[in-house]
């Protein structure tokens, strides 16, 4: 018999979770466990149509707790606190302790024991890496439900003024010069352009995108080939193109200092220091890891031998510091297990990244402001299907079975900005990237020019449509959830 | 709008040299007809990346 726990219930964890427990079969005497603080499930791409009112948030979560009592999934509503790799003086097992943060049992802690470890904790939201960011300071986010619905409200407002014929400025990006999740804002801002065009207030407003890109169109993956009628053209150009016609203005290489009441502080590449007045705000924050701590069986703290200073897990990923020039596709992971530890995996968010996929760039004061990769839906939900195919076969195989493979850089990935929610007048600019950690060795582009594309139109937007009604029915485990890839 | 800094706020990009798509362009955009053959489309590229990528 093997107890399989999972941390973290967002796409990498659950989709473990939901494979493992079909694979093993719902009567086998394995276990599988899930821990997670959320007591419920978010489709987060859709928290972008929540942060503009066009979704609610009972449109983007459920509960958890059914689906895993239906699919004989052991839920903990508790947070991971430190891992027992090793096991400790009572047990080899390995184990990990938890704090509960529900089902009656808040502030309480447990240590539970494992066979296998998926470490699929996502990210720590580091809005206290700029001062005054994020919704208990000065600017709003879309980063879970709850956020987004706030920025809702505050837009409506905005939206309210501009009627009433005050100029409003609206600032939609990232808050520090080392996030991620371009994309979620680049998604966003077009989405807050079309409601001020809906309102017919779009004249009053100034739109601006405050970004740590170095040139639009980067998005966190050194941006992109593409191929159209004969040309291979760039992401910045498509991209670019977009913010020209939607009168979108864009502040690029920057790295927000601090947020003040209506104001934004930031310094650019070239080292100057600037400010800027708004009266909306959307600023993204850095993404860390969730700062589990490890110890040896003796209590002797291994902290950093399992995670790196980011607070991520480190994998199988070559993780030697050498120069951008001589990054190659091969330093990503493959089977996302942790070094010395054949029973533990680290997917999604949550595992460690060898380095950028963008360049590295720094201001002339030597400020660090370029994108961290990012590691979208896509990708998080094949990892968490690979460690969980990985431990399947260990279980019913032995300890020894190979373990499978899913690297970034064969892996492609879909990235669907929409903009507007009507099935006629909605729009999108939709991407795909393959893979999505680019391989200039087998590709002259970094990537395959016949999966990488871009289009701008209203078929993007059914995409997006489907793809929220298609991954929330997947993540609720209904009929032939499991033929929908992840 | 408040009067805090200067409304100019920095170093904005210029995108005056980006391409502007035409009205055609517009128009295809939003076609009924041929967005439904992207639509399909897009989900062969997409199913294409699951089969050769994952």
């Amino acid at each position: 018999m093997a107890d399989v726990v999972i941390l973290g219930a967002g796409i990498s964890g659950h989709t473990a979770a939901l494979h493992l427990r079909r694979k093993l079969g719902r009567g086998s005497e394995h276990t599988v466990t899930v821990v997670s603080p959320n007591s419920k499930w978010n489709w987060i791409p859709s928290n972008i149509w929540v942060g503009v009112g066009k979704m609610g948030k009972p449109d983007v979560v459920f509960p958890l707790e059914p689906v895993y009592r239906k699919k004989g999934i052991g839920f903990r509503q508790a947070k991971a606190v430190a891992l027992w790799p090793e096991g400790d003086a009572d047990d080899p097992r390995g184990a990990v302790d938890v704090e509960y943060t529900g089902q009656g049992r808040a502030g309480t802690t447990e240590r539970i024991r494992y066979d296998y470890l998926v470490n699929a904790t996502g990210p720590k939201l580091r809005f206290e890496a700029t001062p005054g960011l994020g919704p208990d300071g000065h600017s709003l986010s879309v980063c879970t439900a709850d956020h987004a619905t706030e920025a809702a409200r505050s837009l409506t407002e905005t939206i309210e003024r501009l009627r009433a014929g005050e100029e409003q400025t609206l600032v939609v990006g990232m808050g520090h010069g080392t996030c991620t999740c371009e994309g979620a804002a680049f998604e966003y801002v077009f989405n807050v352009d079309h409601e001020l065009r809906e309102a017919g207030v779009r004249d009053r407003a100034r739109l601006v995108y405050l970004t740590n890109e170095e040139r639009l169109g980067d998005f966190g993956v050194d941006g992109m080939t593409f191929e159209e009628q004969g040309f291979q053209t760039s992401s910045e150009m498509w991209t670019a193109s977009l913010f020209r016609e939607r009168g979108v203005e864009a502040i690029l290489g920057a790295h927000v200092t601090k947020v003040e009441e209506g104001v934004v502080h930031y310094e650019t590449l070239d080292g100057e220091f600037h400010a800027l007045a708004f009266d909306f705000a959307m600023l993204l924050p850095p993404f860390g890891g969730v700062g589990l701590a490890a110890y040896d069986a003796e209590g002797g703290d291994i902290t950093d031998r399992l995670f790196a200073p980011s607070g991520f897990m480190k994998v199988d990923a070559d993780y030697t510091a050498k120069p951008y020039e001589e990054w190659r596709a091969q330093d990503w992971p493959e089977t996302y297990q942790t070094p010395g530890y054949d029973n533990i995996f680290a997917v999604g968010i949550a595992f460690a990244p060898p380095h950028q996929i963008s360049r590295p760039r720094t201001s002339a004061n030597g400020t660090p402001i370029a994108p961290a990769p990012p590691r979208t839906g896509m990708p998080s939900g094949v990892m968490g299907k690979t460690a969980a195919m990985t431990i399947y076969d260990r279980i019913k195989h032995g300890a020894h079975a190979e373990a499978h493979r899913a690297s970034m850089a064969h892996m492609g990935a879909a990235c669907v900005a929409s903009a507007g929610a009507d099935l006629r007048t909605g729009s999108a600019a939709a991407m795909t990237m393959m893979p999505v950690v680019p391989d200039y060795a087998r590709y002259p582009t970094g990537r395959d020019l016949a999966a990488t594309r871009g289009e701008i139109g209203l078929s993007g937007h059914w995409v997006k449509l489907m793809l929220h009604h298609l991954f929330l029915h997947k993540a609720k485990a209904r009929l032939g959830w499991q033929f929908i890839p992840e | 709008m408040t009067d805090k800094t200067p409304a100019a706020g920095g170093p904005v990009a210029d995108l005056s040299t980006a391409p502007l798509p035409t009205e055609d362009t517009l128009r295809k955009r939003r076609s009924i007809p041929l967005q439904l053959a992207r639509f399909a489309a897009y989900n062969a590229r997409i199913m294409r990346m699951v089969i050769k990528g994952h």
